[in-house]
């Protein structure tokens, strides 16, 4: 088909989509022209930078594993049934989404916090204690970025019916073998998908995990954390520029594995 | 070994209620144009679908009874069903699909690879075990599917339009071959297809169904030769009239009225052949013949045979020559006399 007139981009809309352009990349380059690239390598390596590191990607990794284990089942129940009850289910899962961050923390703390009946239960019948701890921490950041899993892995089963699962029924396949064996392995993109949103989303998470957790070097304090208390308290601005340097290439890591998944429906 | 099904359901528009009982060792069409709910009966037989009311027995294992709320779930029943669209796992190997049966019903990892293997030989799919559905053409992916089924041993084997998924290119050779496969098969053959072509070539007995309603029953050329519905004519490309004989005379449903000849007495069928329909532009005289002053609806040239649609009393099929098209100077709109003698209108009772 041949481009027709009204294809024609207006030459009027060209200024405000390259200052759109430049707010994006601007900040960016500002970051990259503060690096000090000679000292660069021996902060990254530093013990303070290791130790945020270690305990980021600790407290995301488990972040991904709640939402894995809670999320696929829950997005499975609003993919497969039709209960009047489900949009106000979507609506409720995915209120982390839109939720200011800071908010979640102040909420989780206020049903988790040592003085709720919850906390209580945890503290003196099993000895956990979640506020200011990394465990509160790995919380927080579940309670943010689990929602990202289950849109995704809700939408990936959508797209399909449950036609390879009358299949294996009439192969003689029960309810659960259905589930493992067929379910699951058609859903496994989604699913690394979703995992994958949900433990950038987990890196990067600052306002809720704060808030619930503190910023406790070595036990709260993640990455991003990390990045703002060298930058506002300590006025080591350089140090902050590495950490940040670090979270932006694994924001352009996961932006490079699941660029297919998200640029190809654009192309 | 038989099946017996009477099933009472609705779902949407469709409204079931149809009686079948299948022997098996030989192949049953049910036959009918889409819609006519010849997939929800297959379902129904499968477990997939639950009826509102009637029962489902298959070898004297009831599958479900409503009247006792007897139920048997799909990974229970032991029933074979070929997908129209073969449904071959998309994550799974050749032969993990054809495997996934005996491992769903227990059967260790070696012996079910082992057997699934004897049957990929039998399909003639070997060199593709490892391979990935996807790199399967229709015709393979049908055998896969075939196998995948018989492996397991099923107590009935239901086919869901079988050679849909396959061009047209492709299709007389897999017609064939599935006949072949399906009489190794010795319970009960049920297909499914809305092709007259594929249940004559495929099928021993064919079970027309329209509307959720069965409407004929019997082989194949009986059923094209005596038609009882409006679809089941056409499909066998022959003019259906409905109407009463009494003393040589068939009066139609329209009131109008042939010759025929025929011992037949009272409510009954016609059929006539568009070829035994001659047309002139004058009409003729003598008897005993049936004049019909017609009007040309349309001309569908097929071949060597061109279909000429007419209205007038009632719609009516032609066959003739493209010459004698041309020599009758055949357009659309214009008037023609239709002649059938009366000893080339087939009548039976209805």
């Amino acid at each position: 088909m041949t481009r027709g007139v009204t294809r024609r981009p207006l030459i009027g809309l060209v200024i405000p989509a390259a200052v759109a352009v430049l707010f994006i990349a601007l900040p960016l380059i500002g970051l990259l022209a503060h690096v000090d690239w000679s000292t660069l390598p021996s902060q990254l390596v530093s013990t303070d930078v290791l130790t945020s590191l270690r305990l980021s990607l600790e407290c995301s990794i488990i972040a991904v594993a709640i939402a894995l284990v809670i999320g696929v089942p829950l997005a499975y129940l609003l993919a497969r049934t039709s209960s009047p009850g489900r949009r106000v289910l979507r609506g409720l899962v995915t209120l982390p989404l839109v939720l200011p961050p800071v908010v979640g923390g102040i909420a989780l703390q206020t049903a988790f916090g040592t003085t709720t009946p919850i906390g209580t239960v945890l503290q003196h019948v099993f000895g956990i204690v979640l506020p200011f701890s990394t465990a509160g921490a790995a919380m927080a950041e579940a309670f943010v970025g689990f929602p990202f899993l289950v849109i995704t892995v809700e939408a990936g089963l959508r797209s399909r019916d449950d036609h390879y699962e009358e299949v294996a029924a009439t192969l003689g396949a029960r309810p659960w073998r259905r589930f493992w064996r067929v379910t699951m392995p058609l859903a496994a993109p989604s699913i690394a998908a979703g995992a994958a949103l949900c433990w950038a989303r987990a890196l990067g998470e600052f306002g809720a995990t704060i808030t619930f957790a503190g910023s406790f070097p070595g036990t709260t304090e993640t990455l991003p954390i990390a990045a703002y208390s060298s930058f506002e308290g300590s006025g080591q601005v350089g140090e902050a520029i590495t950490l940040s340097l670090l979270l932006l290439a694994i924001s352009i890591l996961v932006l490079v594995v699941l660029r297919d998944r998200w640029l190809g429906a654009l192309r | 070994m038989t099946l017996n099904a009477q099933v009472r359901t609705r779902l949407g528009s469709l409204h079931l209620d149809c009686d079948v009982s299948i022997e098996s060792n030989i192949t049953v069409a049910v036959l009918g144009p889409n819609g006519a709910g010849k997939t929800t009966l297959l379902r129904v037989v499968a477990g997939l679908l639950p009826i509102d009311e009637g029962r489902v027995e298959v070898n004297g294992t009831v599958f479900e009874d409503t009247a006792t709320r007897t139920w048997l779930t799909p990974e229970a029943r032991r029933v074979g069903f070929l997908f129209q669209d073969h449904g071959l796992f998309p994550h799974l190997s050749v032969l993990d699909n054809v495997a996934f049966g005996l491992r769903a019903r227990g059967v260790d990892g070696r012996t079910a690879n082992a057997r699934a293997n004897e049957w990929l030989e039998r399909v003639d799919l070997v060199q593709y075990a490892s391979s990935r559905p996807s790199a399967l053409s229709g015709g393979q992916s049908q055998r896969a599917a075939l196998a995948r089924v018989l492996v397991t041993d099923p107590q009935a084997l239901l086919l869901d339009e079988p050679l849909a998924a396959v061009d047209a290119s492709a299709r007389l050779d897999l017609r064939r071959a599935l006949r072949e496969h399906l009489a190794t098969f010795a319970g009960v053959r049920l297909i499914v297809t809305h092709d007259p072509l594929e249940a004559a070539s495929l099928a021993e007995r064919v079970v027309v169904l329209e509307d959720g309603h069965v409407t004929q029953d019997g082989p194949f050329a009986e059923v094209s030769s005596r038609p009882r519905s409006a679809w089941i004519a056409r499909m066998a490309g022959l003019n259906l009239l409905h109407g009463a004989v009494s003393s040589g005379a068939m009066l139609l449903d329209d009131g109008s009225s042939l010759t025929v000849a025929t011992d037949v007495q009272g409510p009954a069928l016609a059929t006539i052949q568009p070829r035994a329909v001659a047309l002139y532009r004058r009409a003729p005289d003598g008897s005993p013949r049936n004049v019909l002053r017609c009007t040309v609806d349309g001309i569908d040239p097929e071949g060597d045979r061109w279909r000429i649609r007419l209205t007038g009393q009632f719609p009516l099929v032609a066959e003739v020559t493209p010459a004698a098209a041309a020599d009758l100077r055949l357009a659309e709109g214009g008037e023609v006399f239709a002649v059938v003698k009366a000893t080339e209108i087939d009548v039976y009772s209805v």
